[in-house]
């Protein structure tokens, strides 16, 4: 195990808060950079997310390039609000209409890298209730500062809002403790080095994002580790603190899913790379008990394993950066942001 | 005069340009808590703020107040105040968390006086916008330790050790938009209470009970004359006491202010209300205090005072109505020192020292475009008049 990884490779976004900084290198890299805010009926913090890196990184510092929301069929004014601070959303089956659809976080992920535009993007989920913008520039700190890092992953000190203005702090999250850190102890130690594996913000370089899979569902944080990790190492990765993060709780069952599909894209990883054979079936349900008037009552969740592949093999993808690589090439300095059709007018 | 009344239109769309940072300075400062001898961490957040948008003077004084000052071009050095409390009626320690929608700005404090503390921070980034620079230094304040127990102390301070000439002040609350504060009444805010010693060994029909001692002292106050000229009122706004529903109350206290046009008659109801307290204190055989809290003098411009009528017109050329009520604020104490000030509020709001408190924000960039209209006058001797 690379023990010194977590010295070397472990920051705090308070070494990143001088933004200016952060634009040079940027201007010295010529790159662009895209925020990806996925959501799912987010009317309460979307405005919000949307307000406050809009006004710090793109406004005040011209850090960020574009802010864009990947929406999956919210049934709220999620959309109509972030539309109305000038953010790009896109509804995500209305991208690459003619694949097969899928609902979940990572769809939308995936997604993403078709219709943004930066060299570099930034993730970050859209139910944080204290945002800040060193969310955002925490996360692109390590990748414009060394010439080293490709991917960074956020980890905080998370406390959970229980409603009625009151915080419950926790430790690194149930599921990461129960679940995920004891399968990389397991079959890669390396990984147990990311303090919350599961943390739903990171940030890369578009070459990293385009050459991995990407998982629908809860396991996309999981495999895009195991996968960057298999691929490129420990070293072009890095963590991130950005202290406190307050989000929604969710109940024990809801973490128990959470964790089926977790342990599920584990097992199909490791399957993969030939370190352990399964000889039965995987079953796809998740089997969950209630006490229903003194009967306990099994539900049954479907929760199959769906996973795009790489977008640099998908035609669409590859055709458009085509496109983009001839732009890089006309001579401007930065790499013109590609033109795609807005949503936003329809 | 005429020529920033008519450039105010174009102030409102500017404003309205930089909606993301007004809206990110409320929730990012109105977030962090900052009840009355809190106001600490505000504090900071808020010069640290204003360091950011590149303000020329940034600190703390030894008060507790944040103060940020815009040097002007002239020599001077003659100052024009800007000032919006900086303490909530809230005593939650804890950080709140806003919600931002399309329309509306909401969270504990934000109409009282939170988002009136994020414009400040903003104006800095406003007068950028605008092409703005002024003669006189511009003085962004946020009082600290203004509200109820704090009865305006951080501005009281920092105007008695102020070295320069003050030309005028402008006093921000968040609401309501249109109004226009140019007087105060004479106040007395104060807080009665009653306690029993619970282990006195009462009969078991003579034990008093505080809630029904305060009632009395209630009832007392209420049958006072009060005269309709000079106008007068006696507000009896706070209650408390008592544990249990079936317990005899050992504490309970009551919380008013006398307000009137006339200081003396203030002062001739407070002696009455102490009268009221010595009485039943001695029927009952209780612990009743009376105590002050904070108390201001009835103080006032003219109605036809240059800064009330210039910030009347900006009102009207935005099309919003003008409403003048007394206002017992910062404004009472610049105007205790025979500085010209007004009180102006930003946008329309509800709940404001609820949970459930809200601004709009669509209206504040009228609210704000106010401000550095009236700024280009007072900087043109509209109050040196």
């Amino acid at each position: 195990m690379n023990k010194k990884w977590i010295e070397s490779n472990t920051f705090h976004h308070s070494e990143f808060k001088d933004i200016e900084r952060l634009v040079n290198a940027k201007k010295r890299k010529k790159c662009s950079i895209s925020l990806c805010l996925p959501t799912l009926n987010e009317e309460k913090t979307i405005a919000k997310e949307i307000v406050i890196m809009r006004s710090e990184l793109m406004t005040r510092y011209p850090l960020i390039d574009e802010i864009v929301v990947i929406d999956s069929g919210s049934a709220d004014k999620t959309r109509q609000i972030a539309r109305s601070y000038d953010a790009t959303v896109y509804q995500a089956d209305d991208i690459l209409p003619h694949l097969e659809r899928f609902k979940g976080k990572g769809e939308n992920l995936w997604k993403a890298l078709y219709v943004t535009r930066g060299d570099i993007i930034v993730y970050i989920d859209a139910d944080i209730k204290n945002i800040h913008h060193r969310f955002a520039y925490g996360l692109l700190g390590p990748l414009l500062l060394s010439d080293r890092v490709r991917f960074t992953k956020a980890f905080y000190d998370r406390p959970i809002s229980m409603g009625d203005n009151k915080l419950h702090p926790t430790g690194g999250g149930r599921v990461t403790e129960l679940v995920t850190r004891p399968l990389f102890s397991l079959f890669m130690p390396d990984l147990t080095q990311f303090v919350q594996p599961l943390s739903g913000e990171y940030a890369g370089y578009r070459d990293i994002f385009e050459n991995i899979p990407f998982h629908i569902g809860y396991g996309v944080e999981t495999g895009m580790l195991i996968d960057i990790y298999e691929k490129w190492g420990l070293d072009v990765m890095a963590q991130v603190d950005l202290d406190r993060r307050v989000h929604k709780n969710q109940d024990t069952k809801a973490l128990g899913r959470m964790a089926f599909v977790i342990i599920k894209t584990f097992l199909n990883r490791v399957q993969k790379l030939n370190r352990v054979v399964i000889k039965q079936k995987i079953f796809d349900e998740m089997i969950q008990y209630s006490l229903i008037r003194d009967m306990l009552q099994p539900q049954m969740h479907l929760l199959a394993q769906f996973e795009r592949p790489p977008m640099s093999q998908i035609p669409d993808y590859m055709e458009r950066s085509a496109d983009r690589e001839s732009s890089t090439l006309s001579g401007n300095d930065a790499p013109p942001l590609r033109t795609i059709e807005t949503p936003n007018k329809k | 005069m005429e020529s920033y009344l008519d450039v105010l239109p174009s102030f409102v769309d500017q404003i309205r340009k930089i909606r993301e940072i007004i809206i990110s300075n409320i929730v990012l400062i109105g977030q962090i808590s900052a009840p009355t001898f809190y106001e600490r961490r505000r504090a900071e957040a808020l010069v640290e703020r204003l360091a950011d948008f590149q303000v020329d003077d940034c600190s703390i004084d030894d008060f507790g107040n944040p103060i940020g000052v815009i040097r002007g071009a002239s020599a001077e050095r003659q100052s024009i105040f800007v000032v919006a409390h900086l303490d909530t009626f809230s005593n939650v320690e804890a950080d709140q968390n806003y919600e931002v929608t399309d329309k509306t700005i909401s969270g504990m404090g934000v109409s009282d006086n939170s988002a009136a503390v994020g414009v400040l921070a903003s104006l800095p980034e406003v007068f950028n916008r605008l092409g703005l620079t002024f003669e006189s230094d511009i003085v962004l304040v946020a009082p600290s330790h203004s509200l109820a127990r704090g009865n305006l102390r951080g501005i009281r301070r920092l105007l008695q050790t102020w070295p320069t000439p003050i030309r005028g002040a402008i006093c921000l609350e968040s609401v309501e938009l249109g109004r226009l504060n140019y007087y105060s009444d004479g106040m007395i805010r104060g807080e009665i209470s009653c306690s029993i010693a619970s282990e006195r060994p009462w009969g078991r029909h003579h034990q008093p009970n505080a809630i029904i001692v305060i009632n009395e002292v209630i009832n007392a106050i209420l049958g006072l004359r009060l005269p309709q000229k000079p106008r007068t009122q006696i507000v009896i706004g706070k209650i408390a006491g008592g544990f249990n529903h079936g317990k005899i109350a050992y504490d309970a206290n009551i919380g008013f202010e006398i307000r009137s046009d006339a200081d003396e008659i203030v002062n001739a109801l407070y002696s009455d209300m102490r009268d009221i307290v010595d009485g039943i204190n001695k029927a009952f055989a209780v612990e009743l205090k009376l105590n002050r809290i904070s108390n201001l003098d009835a103080t006032r411009l003219p109605y036809n005072h240059p800064l009330v009528k210039c910030a009347s017109r900006i009102l009207n050329r935005l099309g919003v109505e003008a409403v003048s009520e007394p206002s017992e604020t910062a404004l009472s104490i610049f105007l205790q020192r025979n500085i010209p000030a007004v009180t102006l509020g930003l946008t329309h709001g509800d709940n404001y020292h609820q949970d459930g408190a809200m601004i709009e924000i669509e209206p504040i960039y009228k609210g704000i475009s106010q401000i550095p209209a009236l700024i280009m006058a007072m900087d043109n001797g509209v109050c040196d008049e």
